[in-house]
C-alpha cells in the first residue's frame, strides 16, 4: 500500500498537464431534478435493512431507501417519520406520533401499523445496523401513535429505535430469514431515493429520486456509485464528484478554487487496550498512567496519519463528540513523568539493557497484539515505551484473529481500530465494563475491563437509564473523568481526514453530527427545509 | 487399461475428498468467525453486533452444531449440487462464482495467451540466434521481468498510462451507467478495460514462459533431426514452426495447463490493483470476512480447475508425444 501511496503522489505531483481538472463529462444528466452525481462505489451488500454488509457504507446506501422514525442533522437527533415523541420518565415507555400522508415505493400508504411491525420484526431478527433485537418487551399502536415498552430501562435507545428502518408489513411479514430475502421487493422503502440499478459483481449501485416523497425533495436527481480504483484520481479525471483527500497531495487541490475542502470530524480512532486479568503490572494504576505519559500520541499522528488526526484523549470521547468533557486529566507525552511513576510503582531497577525489573527478577516485557496494518503504530509504541523502560513484543495477527484474542481477553496490550465514536456516548459502557446490567457479561465486548471503580460502575448504570438529557449530559462528563483518572483504555488517536467536492456540481453536502462522512449523510442530497430545516439554535 | 483408468478415477476422487475435507476444517480453524467484529480496517465502517445478535445468526446458519454435523451437512450439499449460501454476501455460492467466473476467465486466458505467444516467439529468437546481441539483452531482460511482482507492475501501468496519459480507464471491467450503442460497441468497451489487467498478467507471465521455453528450445537445437533439417536446407523460419517449436512443446503446454490450474487465485493481487470483479478478489474479501461457505466453494472450484487441467495435460501430453506411453501421466 505504501508503494500505491507513493506512485499516486507522484502521479499527481507529476503530471499536472495530463492529469489537470476537468469538468466533470462523465456524468450525464438524468432524473427528477436533472443533477446525478457520481460517488465511489464497490459492492457494500444489497441495500436492504438486513441484506447488506455489516463492514462498510451498505447501510448508507440502504438509509436512502428507507426512512426511520428519527433523522439525524448536524445537531441531533431530529423527528422524521415520527413527528414528535415522548419518553416516558421510567424510561421504559417511548411513545411516537407517526407522521401521515407517507408511501411505500410500490404506492401503498404506510401506516402505524407499518411501525409496529417493523420494530416488533427488528426486535425478533438482527438486523444488520439496528440495536433493538431482543430488547423489545412490547410494541403496540393506538390511533396515530406507536408505544414502545423496553424490557429494561436504556437511554440509548431513543437512538436505536430513532434509527431502525421502518420496512413495508405486506412485504416483510412472510418472510422468515430476512437476511436471505434479496428479491426486488426487498428494497421498497418510503424514503427518496428508489433503487433502480445494483449490480454486485461490479459494485455499482444507482439510487433515483422518489418524485412522490413525503419530505423534503430531493436536490439530487440520480447517484451513481461506480468502483475506482484511486479515488483521488477518479475525482480528478472527473470521473467521481467528491473523494477523501490525502495530506501529501491537499496542497496541490486546495490551490484549485473549483474545489471546496473539508476537514471531517475525528469519529474514526484507534485505542490501545490494557488487559488487567492478563497482566498484573497494569493492575496498578501508575503504570497505566505512566503508559499514557510514555506514548507520544502526537508522534503518532504525525507519522502514520501525516497530521490528518487528532491526538486520544483518556476522557475517551472525542474532542468533536457532542458530549466531550473539557475539563478531563490530561496525559502529554512526559518520559520523566512516566519514569518517575513506574518507580513508585516499584519497577525502579533496571537490567543491563535499561529494561526495568520486575519483583521476580524479569525483565518487565509487555505483548502487544496489533493487525498487520498497524504494525508501525505498534512499533512507535514499542520505542516510546522502550524510552521508559517497558520492553514490548509484537505480535502481529490478522484483523479477525485479533479481534479473537480480544474477546477472549488473550492478550497484554492491544491496538484496535473502529469507527463509531461520534455515536452516543452509551458505547462507553462497552469500552469501559461491557454490560452493567449482566453480571455474567465478558469483561468487555471489546475494552479492557477489569479497571472500573464502583463509583464508576454507579455512574455508568446512572447514564443508561437518565432520560433527562440534561442531567444525562453531566453523568456522561463524570464519567468521562473518572475513565481518565482511571486510564482505563488509551485512546491513541481519532483520524480526521478531508474530503473534497466541487460545489459548482453541487453543494448541498453536511456532516451528521455524529458521523465522519458527508456522502452518508441523508439530508446531504434533500433540500434543507421542513424536518430537515437547518437548526440555528 | 479399465483397472489403470480406475485407479486413476479414485486417486482423483481421493485428492477430492481430502480437498473438501481441508476447505471445511481450515475456515473453521483460524481465529473468529463470521459474526465476530471488533475492529475495522483504518476508515472502515462496520455493524456492531450485540453477543444476542451474534449467537441468533450464528443459529441461523448453523454454526453452533458440531463440526461433524456441519461437515455432514455440506457434503450432502454437495451431492445435491447444493454449494451453500454465503453468509458475507447473502446470495447462493455457486450464482455468486458463476458472476465472477467469466471475467476472471477472460483476463487470465487472454494472459495465458499472450504470455506463451509472446514468451515462445522470443524464446524461438533467443534460441536461434543464441549468444548473439539479441539473447544477451533479451535473457536477463525476462529474468528481471519474470520478478517483479504483478501488483507493483499493474501499479505502474495504471499511473502511467490510464492516469497519466489516460490511454485506458483507471479500473473496472467496463463503463458503467453508459450506453455503448451495439453490441460491438460493448466489446470494445470491455476490451479497453481489460487491457491493462491483462498486459500485467502477459509482462509478468511472459518472462518465465521465455525461460522455460528458451531452455527447451536450445535442448531441441542440438538435436540430430535438428541438423538434418538445415542440411537439407529448410528455412529457418520452416525449421522453428515445424522441428524445434513442436518438439519444444511439451514442456511449455504442461506449464499452460498448470497456469490455467492456478487461474482463479493467479489473478487476484491484479484484480484488486484494478478493481476487477474477478475471483481473486472474491477469494481475498472472503477470507477476510470469514465466509465459510464462499470459501469452501471458491477452493472447491480451485480444486476442480486444478485437476481438470491435470487430467486434460496428462491427455494432449501424450498426443504431443507418441514416445511417451500410457505409463505417462501428470499426477493430480
Amino acid at each position: 500500500m505504501r508503494v500505491g501511496r507513493l506512485l499516486l503522489f507522484f502521479t499527481i505531483l507529476f503530471l499536472p498537464t495530463a492529469c489537470d481538472t476537468k469538468p466533470p463529462e462523465a456524468t450525464t444528466e438524468r432524473g427528477a431534478t436533472g443533477l446525478v452525481i457520481r460517488l465511489e462505489g464497490g459492492d457494500w451488500g444489497y441495500p436492504s435493512p438486513f441484506a447488506h454488509y455489516p463492514r462498510g457504507p451498505g447501510g448508507f446506501k440502504m438509509a436512502l431507501l428507507f426512512d426511520s422514525l428519527l433523522e439525524r442533522d448536524e445537531k441531533g437527533l431530529i423527528p422524521w417519520l415520527a413527528e414528535s415523541y415522548v419518553i416516558a420518565e421510567d424510561g421504559l415507555s417511548y411513545r411516537f406520533t407517526i407522521r401521515e400522508g407517507v408511501h411505500w415505493h410500490d404506492g401503498l400508504p404506510l401506516t402505524p401499523d407499518d411501525v409496529v411491525f417493523s420494530l416488533d420484526y427488528a426486535n425478533r431478527h438482527a438486523a444488520t445496523w439496528s440495536y433493538i433485537h431482543d430488547a423489545v418487551a412490547k410494541v403496540s399502536a393506538a390511533g396515530n401513535t406507536v408505544t414502545v415498552r423496553l424490557k429494561r430501562p436504556q437511554a440509548v435507545m431513543l437512538d436505536n429505535l430513532g434509527r431502525t428502518r421502518i420496512i413495508p408489513r405486506h412485504i416483510w411479514e412472510k418472510v422468515d430469514r430476512p437476511k436471505e430475502f434479496t428479491a426486488s421487493e426487498a428494497v421498497i422503502g418510503c424514503g427518496p431515493y428508489r433503487l433502480t440499478h445494483y449490480s454486485k459483481e461490479h459494485g455499482t449501485y444507482r439510487f433515483t429520486a422518489n418524485v412522490d416523497y413525503w419530505g423534503p425533495k430531493p436536490r439530487v436527481g440520480s447517484i451513481e456509485f461506480v468502483p475506482v480504483s484511486e479515488p483521488i484520481l477518479a475525482y480528478q479525471n472527473g470521473e467521481l464528484d467528491m473523494a477523501g483527500v490525502t495530506p501529501d497531495v491537499l496542497p496541490r487541490f486546495a490551490e484549485d478554487s473549483a474545489n471546496t475542502i473539508v476537514r471531517n470530524p475525528a469519529f474514526w480512532g484507534y485505542r490501545l487496550l490494557m488487559n488487567v486479568k492478563a497482566c498484573e503490572q497494569v493492575q496498578d494504576v501508575r503504570v497505566r498512567r505512566a503508559l499514557a505519559h510514555a506514548i507520544d500520541r502526537r508522534e503518532l499522528v504525525d507519522k502514520i496519519e501525516r497530521g490528518a488526526a487528532v491526538p486520544g484523549r483518556l476522557a475517551i470521547l472525542p474532542p468533536d463528540h457532542v458530549m466531550a468533557a473539557e475539563k478531563t486529566r490530561d496525559y502529554p507525552y512526559h518520559p520523566d513523568q512516566a519514569r518517575l511513576l513506574l518507580d513508585q510503582a516499584g519497577f525502579a531497577g533496571k537490567n543491563d539493557k535499561g529494561i526495568r525489573l520486575l519483583q521476580n527478577g524479569r525483565p518487565f516485557t509487555l505483548t502487544l497484539l496489533c493487525s498487520a496494518q498497524e504494525v508501525r503504530m505498534a512499533e512507535l509504541i514499542g520505542q516510546r515505551l522502550a524510552e521508559v523502560g517497558i520492553e514490548t513484543a509484537i505480535r502481529s495477527v490478522d484483523g479477525k484473529s485479533r479481534d479473537a484474542k480480544v474477546r477472549g481477553g488473550d492478550y497484554q496490550l492491544a491496538v484496535i481500530g473502529h469507527g463509531g465514536w461520534g455515536g452516543d456516548a452509551d458505547y462507553l459502557v462497552s469500552h469501559l465494563v461491557g454490560d452493567v446490567f449482566d453480571p455474567n457479561s465478558s469483561p468487555s465486548a471489546s475494552g479492557s475491563g477489569g479497571v472500573v471503580s464502583p463509583e464508576l460502575l454507579e455512574l455508568l448504570r446512572r447514564q443508561a437509564i437518565e432520560v433527562d438529557a440534561e442531567r444525562r449530559r453531566q453523568l456522561i462528563e463524570e464519567i468521562q473523568q473518572a475513565a481518565a483518572e482511571l486510564v482505563a483504555e488509551i485512546p491513541l488517536y481519532y483520524t480526521a481526514g478531508s474530503t473534497m467536492y466541487r460545489p459548482a456540481k453541487y453543494d448541498g453536502w453536511m456532516n451528521m453530527y455524529d458521523h465522519h462522512a458527508m456522502q452518508h449523510s441523508k439530508l446531504s442530497y434533500l433540500e434543507r427545509t421542513g424536518p430537515a430545516a437547518k437548526r440555528t439554535e | 487399461m479399465g483397472q489403470r483408468h480406475t485407479t486413476r478415477f479414485c486417486e482423483y476422487l481421493f485428492t477430492i475428498l481430502v480437498v473438501l475435507s481441508l476447505n471445511f476444517v481450515l475456515p473453521r480453524a483460524m481465529p473468529g468467525d463470521p459474526f465476530l467484529i471488533l475492529s475495522a480496517e483504518h476508515g472502515e465502517e462496520i455493524a456492531r453486533f450485540s453477543p444476542a445478535q451474534e449467537e441468533a445468526y450464528r443459529r441461523q446458519y448453523g454454526l453452533d452444531r458440531p463440526w461433524p454435523v456441519q461437515y455432514a451437512s455440506y457434503l450432502g450439499g454437495l451431492v445435491r449440487g447444493d454449494l451453500g449460501y454465503s453468509i458475507y454476501y447473502n446470495q447462493g455460492v455457486t450464482d455468486i462464482l458463476l458472476a465472477r467466473l467469466p471475467w476472471t476467465l477472460l483476463l487470465v486466458l487472454s494472459a495465458v495467451f499472450f504470455s506463451t505467444l509472446a514468451g515462445c516467439l522470443l524464446a524461438g529468437l533467443s534460441a536461434s540466434f543464441r549468444d548473439s546481441a539479441l539473447d544477451r539483452l533479451l535473457y536477463p531482460l525476462m529474468v528481471a521481468v519474470a520478478e517483479i511482482p504483478a501488483f507493483l507492475l499493474g501499479l505502474v501501468l495504471l499511473f502511467t498510462l490510464a492516469a497519466g496519459l489516460q490511454l485506458f480507464p483507471l479500473s473496472g471491467a467496463m463503463t458503467h451507467f453508459a450506453d455503448h450503442g451495439s453490441l460491438w460497441g460493448k466489446a470494445v468497451d470491455i476490451a479497453r478495460h481489460a487491457a491493462l489487467p491483462v498486459l500485467t498478467l502477459t509482462l509478468v507471465r511472459t518472462g518465465s514462459m521465455y525461460l522455460l521455453a528458451r531452455n527447451a528450445m536450445i535442448t531441441v537445437l542440438t538435436r540430430d533431426y535438428i541438423r538434418t533439417a538445415r542440411a537439407k536446407g529448410l528455412s529457418p523460419l520452416r525449421i522453428f514452426a515445424r522441428h524445434s517449436l513442436r518438439n519444444a512443446l511439451v514442456p511449455i503446454v504442461t506449464r499452460v495447463f498448470l497456469s490455467l490450474g492456478g487461474l482463479v487465485g493467479g489473478a487476484i493481487l491484479v484484480e484488486n490493483v484494478f478493481v476487477y470483479p474477478g475471483l481473486g478478489r472474491l477469494m481475498r474479501e472472503s477470507v477476510m470476512v470469514h465466509d465459510y461457505p464462499m470459501i469452501q466453494g471458491i477452493f472447491l472450484l480451485v480444486t476442480v480447475t486444478v485437476l481438470s487441467a491435470n487430467f486434460l495435460a496428462d491427455l494432449v501430453y501424450k498426443r504431443l508425444d507418441p514416445r511417451i506411453g500410457e505409463s505417462a501421466e501428470v499426477r493430480p
